[in-house]
């Protein structure tokens, strides 16, 4: 199996590094000339194009890591030279396109696996597998928290709205993914957010209430409002038969993190744990195996794409002020 | 020398604070009554505490004050009665169960001449009182947003009535929110605006009658939005009952507060499970303290029954936005 990946920044590395672990063969790797790709490139010694269309007849698989504005356009042409799509998280950057992704596999008879990685995070899996089976009950009340600092780039699209859909839209979509994954299906939500940076219309910090069709409800918060170097992920998920909580309370009564130095150099940081595979291999790994044996990721693009319908009815509810329903279809009415 | 008596046992609180009478030396814990005279019989002879036969014998003793730790829909009856006898009152919160009785309770302390003080211990808190001075020394910024929780184990393993609606009032919103409500309108310096709540009773022990678990979502009138968890989301396993935290996200940081985390973890050989010993400072006995001095001082108490007011409008609120799925308007004092 031969894979172009597209994008090369900081998740197209970090693809290239999780494909080093099954035996496909990057083939290519796609960007825009002088931003490190021919580096990158060279590292897995394969070709620098600049043009997608210069390798499609080279490889099997379009693995995309641009910013979340190019996911469509790279999946609707990958799809037409009938490859497979790999495709980082959010799925895209509104319903329509994602819509349009999803149909345009599905004509190709192509595969279209969405890498929402947190499902494949050994914490977050196995707190949803002990969930599944019943361990604590129905799941009633979930509490699911990401905090962390604004992304710095020279060419800042994670915070440009345009491009990744804002903070909710690039970071919370993670969390919504898991409570619809947890708690099942989503049929209203109330959001609010916050522009603690001053800049209009960059959202930094959010909560969102949702309220699954099963009678639970999801607490979600999601934050660039943290000082680097932090990047704190939390969960717990209580059932009518008991609790789930990762990590545990902390152990002081007072924590205060003040912005102040620079703390890390990362544009943005990914979150870390010492584990003998990391979950982005552990997830191309998947993906390579539904690619290569047709099985069944846990992920499908269509739960991606309730994702982005969530956190696009988040936005808008923090936007207007008010609830906002979604029907069965996970269409906001 | 400050004389007290304590008005029924129905509260579990009722054990703590007798305790925390009589830890002050200005004050004297002159006895207690209570309309199930078995619990009263039982509670007073397991403090060691003079059993009067009626309130209004209890009523008789030239108190000072009375601490009320009835089920929370008679907090307004015993209120009344303590009033009208000229008697300071501190009421265990929530305050009542409808504003119709908050409103009675605050006009007859007010008619009696009497002080009410709504026993909102967080006030008290050490840690919640550190971030007050944080926040006065204005380190953290301009806030923007708060993240609470007062989660806990379900109440009816102490008392049954806390899942009686009628009773209670209702269940985890009655039980866990106010503590929140009053904490965020101190710490904000900001009345409630808005309220959006989603509850559930998909968390075990609500007895069909209320709910279990919520999540309540407060825009305050400075546009500083804050959530509160009040759900009963920890299992009896649990290491310890509950517990309360603030995070604050502003301008210059984020602050997270713990008001119950100073424990010692114990891992028994034989009993049921790990569980934690509280070592922190005792709110509930600086809350007892501002009651007595109060009286001494002939002052207003620093919480009175106003805050317990505002902390309820938010609770009926809040039922009110988790029935019809929309957000609730609420305009100060409008209310009532």
């Amino acid at each position: 199996m031969r894979v172009a990946i597209v994008g090369t920044g900081l998740m197209g590395g970090v693809h290239a590094e999780a494909w080093s672990h099954t035996d496909a063969r990057i083939a290519a790797f796609v960007g825009t000339a002088g931003a490190g790709g021919d580096a990158l490139a060279g590292a897995y010694a394969a070709r620098f194009v600049t043009d997608l269309d210069a390798v499609l007849a080279d490889v099997d698989v379009v693995d995309i890591c641009t910013p979340t504005h190019l996911h469509a356009e790279f999946t609707l042409r990958a799809a037409a030279a009938a490859k497979h799509v790999i495709c980082e998280k959010p799925i895209a950057l509104t319903v329509g396109e994602g819509r349009r992704m999803i149909a345009a596999c599905r004509t190709a008879g192509v595969r279209l696996l969405v890498a929402h990685v947190l499902r494949f995070f050994p914490e977050y899996r196995l707190a949803r597998e002990m969930t599944a089976r019943g361990d604590i009950g129905a799941p009633a009340v979930l509490r699911l928290s990401r905090c962390t600092f604004r992304p710095r780039k020279a060419d800042n699209w994670y915070v440009d709205p345009a491009r990744s859909g804002g903070m909710i839209l690039d970071l919370m979509v993670h969390d919504i993914d898991y409570a619809r994954w947890v708690a099942g299906d989503v049929v209203r939500v109330f959001a609010k957010a916050a522009q603690t940076s001053g800049r209009p219309d960059e959202t930094d910090h959010a909560l969102a209430i949702l309220t699954h069709r099963s009678g639970a409800i999801s607490h979600l918060e999601g934050s660039w409002a943290y000082p680097p170097p932090i990047f704190q992920t939390r969960f717990e998920i209580a059932g009518a038969a008991g609790l789930i909580e990762f990590p545990g309370p902390a152990p002081a009564a007072i924590e205060m993190h003040l912005r102040g130095g620079e703390g890390s150099n990362h544009e943005v940081q990914l979150p870390r744990s010492p584990l003998h595979e990391s979950p982005y291999a552990t997830q191309l790994r998947a993906f390579h195996e539904a690619l290569t044996r047709g099985t069944e990721p846990p992920v499908s693009a269509e739960d991606g794409l309730a994702a982005v319908h969530i956190a696009r009815a988040a936005i808008e509810s923090a936007r207007r002020g008010q609830p906002v329903e979604l029907d069965a279809s996970g269409e906001a009415r | 020398m400050i004389r007290l008596g304590i008005m029924s046992f129905a509260h579990l609180h009722a054990e703590a604070y007798v305790e925390n009478v009589r830890a002050i030396p200005d004050a004297e814990l002159v006895g207690a009554a209570d309309d199930d005279k078995t619990r009263g019989a039982r509670c007073a002879r397991a403090l060691g505490v003079r059993l009067w036969p009626t309130y209004e014998d209890l009523l008789a003793q030239q108190l000072h004050g009375v601490i009320v730790c009835s089920e929370n829909a008679r907090h307004r009856a015993l209120v009344e009665m303590a009033a009208r006898a000229g008697v300071h009152v501190l009421c265990e919160k929530p305050l009542a169960t409808t504003l119709t009785d908050a409103h009675a309770m605050l006009e007859a302390c007010q008619q009696g001449g009497v002080s009410l003080m709504v026993a909102l211990p967080m006030r008290f808190s050490a840690p919640l009182l550190e971030v007050r001075r944080v926040l006065d020394a204005k380190r953290l910024g301009e806030i923007f947003c708060c993240v609470s929780t007062n989660q806990g184990q379900n109440p009816r393993r102490h008392r049954d009535w806390f899942v009686d609606k009628r009773l209670a009032g209702g269940g985890a919103v009655m039980d866990h929110t106010v503590h929140l409500v009053d904490a965020l309108r101190w710490y904000l310096r900001s009345e409630v605006a808005e309220v959006y709540a989603q509850t559930t009773d998909l968390l075990p022990g609500g007895n069909g009658d209320v709910e279990t678990g919520g999540v309540i979502l407060l825009t305050f009138a400075n546009g500083v939005f804050a959530t509160i968890d009040c759900s009963w989301s920890r299992p009896a396993s649990y290491p310890t009952w509950g517990g309360l935290t603030v995070e604050l996200i502003g301008q210059h940081g984020v602050m997270r507060v713990d008001a119950f985390r100073q424990n010692l973890t114990i891992y028994p050989e034989r009993s049921p499970g790990i569980h934690w010993e509280y070592w922190g400072s005792d709110a509930n006995q600086g809350m007892i303290g501002e009651f007595v001095s109060a009286i001494q001082e002939r002052r207003a108490p620093a919480v009175t029954g106003v805050d317990g007011f505002r902390a309820l409008e938010v609770i009926v609120a809040a039922y009110e936005s988790a029935r019809t799925g929309r957000p609730v308007r609420l305009t100060m004092g409008e209310n009532r």
